[in-house]
C-alpha cells in the first residue's frame, strides 16, 4: 500500500458527522515529498474536514492515513503534530496579547530554572525566522502586528514543532495583494528546503502560480488528482464548479414590475481592511428571483448583513420601496416587509432552547392580533403557530417542543415559516437550504418561487449552484466584492459559464453589469 | 424527544439533588449529635409535626419567612431570565425596607393607604436605581455584577449614615427609627406571634403577576427571548438594550417591594443595620425555581422549611442551625449543574430517537400498507 | 474640621493602618487576578476566606502553631477552590452561581463546622491566645528610622507576604510557563488547545493558586487582624477584591493600588469616626462608588480606542 514517493496518503476517507452529514465519501488523496499542493473545491465541497483529520482535529469513519509509509492513528492535533503535520487556520490561532516570540513557544516555553527563558525563545524565533526567511518582530505583541506577519506566525510555529508538512487552510483568504505575493515567495522558498506544502484555496491564479499538482473536491468527493501544469483553467472551473443531480424546479416565468430593493454603491472594508464591498450597485424587483452565485468570502455575507442593519456600510444607500434602511432598527426594517432567512439559523435564526410557538412570534408578538390589552392572545397565537406548523409541514410532536430538539430540516422550516408568513415585499434568502434533508429542501425552494409569482421581491443568496442556477429569474455573479456577470435570462446558463464568473476567469462589461440597476 | 420525559427527567434530577444534600446533612448530623435520629426527626419532620399534631404556628412561621424570598426569588428570575448576573436584588431589599419605613413615619397619611403608598415608595426608588448597572451595561459593556455589588455596599452606607445621623430615634437604646404610623403597618394574617402578614398574600399574588408577564405579555416574553439568544431577539427586531435595562428595572422593583414589605409586615421601626442577605437566598430559590417564576413558592418553601427544621433542631437537639446554609448549597451546586446526571439524560434522549424512528417506520409501513 | 481631619491623616498610624487593612484585601484582589487571567470569575472568594479563615484558627489551636493554622488555611483554600472547579469545569455548573453558592455554604457553615469541631458558637474568642496570633516583626535597620520605620516596620508577616506576592504573582504570570498559559488560555483556549495545552488543567491551577491566595487573607483576618475568628471576620472583603482587581485592570500592580484606594477609606474611616460632622459610613461608600467610577471610565478609553483604531484604518484606504 505505502508508496515511498508520498509523505502522505489518505485512502478511501469517509467521513459521516454525527448529525448525519457525509463530508466525505471514499476520498483518496495523497501528496509527494517537496511539493505544494493545492486542495481545490468550493465551500462544503470536503476540503476543511479532509484536513482536520490530517491534522487529528477530526477522525474518519473508514479509511487509512499513511505518513511516511507508515498508518497513522491521528487522534489529537498533539499526535499529528508529534508525526510532523502542522496547520495553519484560516482563523489564526494566536493569543493577541502575548508577544509574537511568546506565542511561538506556548506550551514548548524554553526555561532556565523556574523561569521562562524569553532571551531564548527571541532567539528560537529569529532563528527560525532567518533561517526560514519569514520576517517577524519578535518582541511586537500578536495584537499590534498586521494580519500578514500573523500569518508568518502561524507558520513558524508549525516549523518549530517540527512540522515537515504544512497544512495551509485558505491562506491569502486574509491577506492583501502584496501580502499574498510575499507569502508565495515564503512558501517557495519552504519548498525548497525540502518541507511539503498543502495549500487549500479556490483562487485559480494563485494554484496555477505556485502548486506543482492539485486535487479538486466536490460535494464530499474527489474530482481527482492532477498535474498543474497539465490542466487548463477551464477545466479546474469545469471539475470543481458544477452539478451532480440537476433538480429542476417548474416555474412560470417570471413578470418582474416596479424595483423594491435598490442597493446603490455600496462599500465595505472590513477590519482586516479588506474590501469587501466595491461600488456594489443592483436592484431586486417586484415579482423576481435575482440569485446571487460566487464563491463564498466575495462579499456576499457582508452585502445581507448591509440589508438587514446587522453592519454599517462605509458608503453608499440601501432603499426598499424608496426608504432608505440603513442604520435603520430591525424592527422597522421588518414593518417595511422585508424577511429575512439568515445564514446561520442557530445563530440568528432561532431560540433554540424556546419553543416553536415562541420561535414563530418572534417578529410579530408585538402586533395588535396577538394581543389582549397588556396580555397576549395565546388563542390567536395557538392558532398561527398550529396553522403555520401545518402549512409548511413541521414535523414536531407539537408547538411546545423545543425548536433545539428538532431536526436541520424542521428547525429551517419554523424560520421559514415565520418569514415567509409576514407577508414580506422582500425576501432575502441567505442559503435557504444548507445542510437540510431533501424533502425540506424541495419545500423551501418551492415556497419560494410560489411567493415571488405572487408578488414577493426575493434576493437569493447561495453557494449551492444547482438551487441558485434553477431558482433564479435572474442572475448576478459576485467575485472580490463586485458583480462580475449579470444574466437576465438564467435558462441558457450552462455550469461552465458559471464557473469562469466565479472563479474570476472572466468579467462582463461595465455596461452590461448596469442593466441590473434596472434604471 | 419527549418533553414529558424531559420533564420527568428535571424531575429525577431535582430529587437526587436533594437526596445528595440531606444525606450529606446526615452524616454531618451523625458526626456531631449524641442524638442523631432525633435530631433528623426535629429536622426533617417537626417544622409541620410535633407532638403527633400538625402544628398549625410552625407553618404560619414557614410562611412568614417565605415572603421576602419569594420577592427577591421573583427579581431574579425576571433579571437572570435575561442571563444578567444582577446581585442587586441584596442592597434593594435593603432599601424598599427603608424607604417604606421613613415614608411611613414622615409622610403618614393615617390611612390604610399608607401602606400602598410606602412600599410602592420603596419599589420605585429600588427600581429607578437599577438604572445604573443596567444603563452602564447596555451602553458600556461594564459588568452589572461588579457593579451591582458595589452598589449593594453603597446603598448599606449610604442607609447607615443617614440611620444614624438623621433619622435615629435618640430616645432607644439600639439603633433604629421612630416607629412607623400603625397605618403603615401591614395587619397580620393571623393572630400570634408567627409575623404571617397580609404580605405574604400579595407575594403569591405577585408570583401569578411575574408568571403572567414572563410567559403571557410582550415584555417578558423579548425579555426570555434575549435571554436565550441575543442575536436571534436582534434579528427578529427587538430592541434588546431597552429590555435588558427593563428586566433588571423591574427585578429592582420586585425585591425592593420584597423589603418593604418585610418591614412593614414584621417591624414597626427600621432596625437593619447590615444587608439581610434576602437577596442572595433569592438567588438560591430562583435556581431551585429554574427561573420559572410559579415553582418560586414551592422553592421558597423548601429554603423556609429547611431553615424553619434547622432551628427547631438546634434548639432541642445539639446540632447547630447553621446547617440549612450547608444543605441549601449543596441542592444549589447540584441543580445549577448542566453535567448532573448527564449520562443517564443521554441514555434518555437515545431512548427516545429510537423510539421515534421505530414510530415512524410503523407509520411509513402503515402508510405503504 | 478639616485640619483636624489633616492632623490625623498625617500621623504614621494612619498610615500604617492602610498597610495593615490593605492586606486581605490584597491576598484576594491578587486571587481574583489569576483567576480572571485564565478567564474565570471567583466570585466565591468571599465565602472561601472566611472558611479558611475558620480553619486557620482551628489549625493553629490544636497544633499551638500559628504557621501551621496559616498552611492550614491555604490547603482548605485550595480544597474549596478546587471544587468550585470541579463543579465549574466538570459539572457545568455556570462559575458565578458555584461561587455563589460557596458564599452561601460559608455563611452558616462556618457556624456549623466550628460547633462540631469544638462546641464554641459563633467565635474563636476562647480558643485563641496571643501566642497563636500571627506574629508582627520588627525590621532591623528600618525600624530605627524615624516616621518611615513606623510606617512600615512591625508589621505581621502576612503583611510584607500580601505586598512580596504582588511581585510573585507578577512573577508567575508574567515569567514563568504555567502564568504564559494561564493568559493563553483565559485569552484564546483554542489557541492554547492547539499546541497541547490542557485548558481544563490550566483553569484548576488558576483556581487553586486563587483558593491558596484567599486561604492566605482568611488566616491574615482570623489569626491577626480581628485576632479571633467570628462570623463577620471578612465582611464583604472577597467582593470588594473583585473591585479591586476590576479597577486595577487585572494586572498584580494596579490591583495593589486599587486595593490600597480600599485601605485608605477603611482606614481614614475608623480614624474620622469621632469627629463631629463627619460621616464615617459615607467615607465607606467611597471606595465603592469609585470602583463604579473606575469601570465606567476603563470601558469608556476601551470604547474610544476601538473608534480611534477604526478611523484610522479608514484613513489608510
Amino acid at each position: 500500500m505505502s508508496n515511498n514517493e508520498y509523505v502522505v496518503q489518505m485512502v478511501g476517507i469517509a467521513k459521516v458527522y454525527p448529525n448525519g452529514v457525509a463530508a466525505n465519501q471514499g476520498v483518496d488523496f495523497n501528496v509527494k515529498k517537496g511539493e505544494i499542493h493545492a486542495l481545490m473545491g468550493e465551500n462544503g465541497a470536503g476540503k476543511s474536514t479532509l484536513m482536520k483529520m490530517l491534522f487529528g482535529m477530526e477522525q474518519p469513519t473508514s479509511g487509512d492515513i499513511i505518513v511516511n509509509g507508515e498508518k497513522v492513528n491521528l487522534t489529537s492535533p498533539t499526535v499529528a503534530i508529534s508525526k510532523g503535520i502542522g496547520m495553519v487556520h484560516q482563523h489564526f490561532m494566536l493569543v493577541p496579547s502575548l508577544t509574537v516570540a511568546e506565542n511561538i513557544v506556548l506550551g514548548m516555553e524554553p526555561k532556565k530554572g523556574a523561569f521562562i527563558d524569553y532571551k531564548k525563545a527571541v532567539e528560537i524565533t529569529e532563528e527560525y525566522a532567518k533561517k526560514y526567511n519569514l520576517h517577524v518582530d519578535a518582541n511586537a505583541k500578536v495584537i499590534d502586528i498586521p494580519v500578514g506577519m500573523k500569518q508568518k506566525v502561524e507558520i513558524l510555529k508549525a516549523l518549530v514543532r517540527g512540522a515537515k508538512i504544512l497544512i495551509l487552510d485558505e491562506p491569502t483568504a486574509v491577506l492583501t495583494t502584496q501580502e499574498t505575493a510575499e507569502l508565495f515567495k515564503e512558501l517557495v522558498a519552504l519548498k525548497e528546503q525540502g518541507y511539503t506544502i498543502i495549500f487549500i484555496s479556490h483562487k485559480l491564479k494563485e494554484i496555477k502560480q505556485i502548486t506543482d499538482r492539485l486535487t479538486i473536491m466536490r460535494a464530499g468527493k474527489s474530482m481527482g488528482i492532477y498535474e498543474t501544469a497539465s490542466i487548463t483553467e477551464q477545466d479546474i472551473s469545469r471539475l470543481m464548479v458544477g452539478r451532480d443531480v440537476v433538480l429542476t424546479v417548474e416555474k412560470e416565468k417570471a413578470q418582474p414590475t416596479d424595483v423594491v430593493l435598490k442597493v446603490k454603491d455600496l462599500e465595505y472594508t472590513d477590519s482586516w481592511n479588506r474590501k469587501m464591498l466595491d461600488k456594489l450597485s443592483f436592484a431586486v424587483r417586484k415579482g423576481e428571483i435575482l440569485g446571487i452565485a460566487g464563491v463564498e468570502g466575495n462579499g456576499q455575507r457582508e452585502l445581507v448583513e448591509m440589508l438587514f442593519n446587522l453592519n454599517v456600510p462605509d458608503a453608499g444607500s440601501v432603499t426598499v420601496n424608496g426608504t432608505n434602511i440603513i442604520s435603520m432598527p430591525q424592527s422597522k426594517i421588518r414593518d417595511l416587509g422585508v424577511s429575512l432567512i439568515p445564514e446561520d439559523r442557530m445563530i440568528y435564526g432561532i431560540a433554540a432552547s424556546a419553543s416553536i410557538e415562541e420561535n414563530i412570534m418572534s417578529d410579530r408578538y408585538n402586533k395588535k392580533k396577538f394581543n389582549k390589552g397588556a396580555l397576549f392572545n395565546m388563542d390567536a397565537m395557538h392558532e398561527e403557530s398550529d396553522q403555520l406548523i401545518k402549512d409548511y409541514l413541521v414535523r414536531c410532536k407539537n408547538r411546545n417542543q423545543a425548536v433545539g430538539m428538532l431536526s436541520g430540516g424542521n428547525i429551517q422550516k419554523v424560520v421559514v415559516a415565520r418569514e415567509f408568513s409576514a407577508d414580506p415585499v422582500l425576501i432575502i434568502a441567505d442559503q435557504p437550504t444548507r445542510g437540510i434533508d431533501v424533502g425540506a429542501t424541495e419545500f423551501i425552494r418551492k415556497k419560494l418561487v410560489e411567493l415571488s409569482r405572487e408578488g414577493a421581491a426575493v434576493l437569493l443568496v447561495s453557494a449551492d449552484l444547482n438551487e441558485v442556477m434553477e431558482l433564479s429569474d435572474s442572475l448576478i455573479v459576485f467575485y472580490n466584492g463586485k458583480i462580475a456577470a449579470y444574466f437576465e435570462d438564467t435558462s441558457m446558463l450552462t455550469d461552465e459559464i458559471m464557473g469562469e464568473y466565479m472563479l474570476g476567469l472572466k468579467k462582463q462589461t461595465d455596461e452590461e453589469i448596469r442593466r441590473v440597476c434596472h434604471e | 424527544m419527549n418533553n414529558k420525559r424531559m420533564k420527568m427527567f428535571e424531575i429525577i434530577r431535582g430529587a437526587a439533588a436533594i437526596l445528595v444534600a440531606l444525606l450529606v446533612a446526615s452524616i454531618l448530623i451523625f458526626i456531631c449529635s449524641d442524638k442523631p435520629f432525633e435530631a433528623l426527626r426535629y429536622m426533617l419532620i417537626s417544622p409541620i409535626f410535633s407532638n403527633g399534631s400538625i402544628s398549625m404556628n410552625s407553618i404560619y412561621t414557614i410562611l412568614a419567612a417565605m415572603t421576602p424570598i419569594i420577592f427577591t426569588g421573583l427579581a431574579v428570575c425576571v433579571m437572570f431570565s435575561s442571563n444578567q448576573f444582577n446581585m442587586f436584588g441584596e442592597g434593594s431589599v435593603m432599601l424598599g425596607g427603608f424607604i417604606a419605613a421613613l415614608l411611613g413615619i414622615y409622610f403618614s397619611t393615617g390611612t390604610y393607604l399608607d401602606i400602598i403608598i410606602c412600599v410602592l415608595g420603596g419599589a420605585i426608588v429600588c427600581g429607578a436605581l437599577m438604572y445604573i448597572p443596567a444603563i452602564l451595561k447596555v451602553k458600556l459593556g461594564a459588568s452589572e455584577m461588579v457593579c451591582s455589588l458595589m452598589m449593594n455596599y453603597i446603598v448599606m452606607y449610604v442607609i447607615l449614615h443617614f440611620l444614624l445621623n438623621v433619622f435615629a430615634d435618640g430616645s432607644k437604646g439600639t439603633i433604629q427609627t421612630y416607629p412607623f404610623a400603625a397605618t403603615a403597618h401591614i395587619p397580620a394574617l393571623v393572630p400570634g406571634g408567627s409575623k404571617l402578614s397580609w404580605g405574604f398574600i400579595v407575594a403569591l399574588i405577585f408570583t401569578a403577576l411575574v408568571a403572567l408577564f414572563m410567559y403571557r405579555t410582550r415584555w417578558g416574553y423579548s425579555i426570555r427571548m434575549v435571554g436565550i439568544n441575543q442575536s436571534f431577539a436582534k434579528y427578529s427586531g427587538m430592541k434588546v438594550g431597552g429590555i435588558v435595562v427593563l428586566s433588571q428595572v423591574i427585578g429592582g422593583i420586585l425585591a425592593g417591594m420584597g423589603g418593604a414589605i418585610e418591614v412593614l409586615g414584621r417591624f414597626d421601626t427600621f432596625l437593619w443595620r447590615d444587608l439581610p442577605g434576602y437577596g442572595w437566598t433569592g438567588i438560591t430559590v430562583a435556581i431551585l425555581a429554574k427561573n420559572n417564576p410559579i415553582f418560586v413558592p414551592i422553592a421558597a418553601f423548601f429554603i423556609a422549611y429547611l431553615n424553619r427544621g434547622c432551628t427547631m433542631m438546634a434548639t432541642y437537639c445539639d446540632v447547630p442551625s447553621e446547617m440549612a446554609d450547608i444543605i441549601q448549597a449543596v441542592v444549589f451546586l447540584f441543580f445549577a449543574a448542566e453535567q448532573f446526571l448527564a449520562k443517564y439524560r443521554q441514555k434518555l434522549v437515545v431512548a427516545g430517537a429510537k423510539e421515534e424512528i421505530a414510530q415512524k417506520n410503523a407509520a411509513a409501513e402503515g402508510g405503504k400498507a | 474640621m478639616l485640619n483636624e481631619i489633616f492632623s490625623l491623616i498625617f500621623h504614621v498610624d494612619f498610615f500604617f493602618a492602610i498597610f495593615r487593612i490593605t492586606a486581605p484585601i490584597l491576598f484576594a484582589a491578587l486571587a481574583a487576578v489569576v483567576a480572571e487571567k485564565a478567564g474565570v470569575v471567583n466570585i466565591g472568594l468571599d465565602g472561601i476566606m472566611l472558611i479558611s479563615g475558620l480553619f486557620g484558627t482551628l489549625f493553629s489551636y490544636w497544633t499551638q502553631s500559628w504557621l501551621i493554622g496559616v498552611v492550614g488555611a491555604m490547603a482548605i483554600g485550595l480544597s474549596l477552590a478546587l471544587m468550585m472547579g470541579f463543579f465549574a469545569l466538570k459539572l457545568k455548573t455556570d462559575i458565578i452561581l458555584a461561587g455563589i453558592a460557596i458564599n452561601t455554604m460559608s455563611a452558616g457553615g462556618t457556624i456549623f463546622l466550628l460547633y462540631m469541631f469544638t462546641g464554641e458558637r459563633g467565635n474563636t474568642s476562647s480558643l485563641t491566645s496571643s501566642n497563636i496570633l500571627i506574629p508582627t516583626v520588627e525590621i532591623p535597620g528600618l525600624s530605627s528610622i524615624p516616621v518611615l520605620g513606623d510606617i512600615l516596620s512591625g508589621h505581621s508577616v502576612l503583611t510584607y507576604v500580601a505586598f512580596i506576592l504582588v511581585f510573585f504573582t507578577w512573577v508567575l504570570l508574567y515569567k514563568t510557563s504555567v502564568g504564559l498559559q494561564i493568559r493563553a488560555v483565559g485569552e484564546n483556549d483554542h489557541a492554547a488547545e492547539s499546541v497541547g495545552i490542557s485548558v481544563l488543567k490550566i483553569k484548576y491551577i488558576a483556581l487553586g493558586i486563587s483558593g491558596i491566595l484567599s486561604g492566605m487573607g482568611g488566616a491574615f483576618m482570623s489569626m491577626y487582624y480581628s485576632q479571633s475568628w467570628n462570623t463577620g471576620v471578612v465582611a464583604g472583603r472577597g467582593f470588594i477584591a473583585l473591585a479591586a482587581q476590576a479597577m486595577g485592570h487585572g494586572e498584580p500592580v494596579g490591583t495593589m493600588f486599587a486595593s490600597l484606594l480600599f485601605g485608605f477609606a477603611q482606614a481614614l474611616r475608623t480614624k474620622v469616626s469621632g469627629i463631629q460632622g463627619v460621616s464615617s459610613n459615607l467615607i465607606s461608600a467611597m471606595p465603592y462608588a469609585v470602583t463604579i467610577l473606575g469601570l465606567v471610565l476603563y470601558a469608556l478609553s476601551t470604547i474610544n480606542k476601538a473608534k480611534r483604531k477604526k478611523a484610522q484604518e479608514q484613513k489608510k484606504d
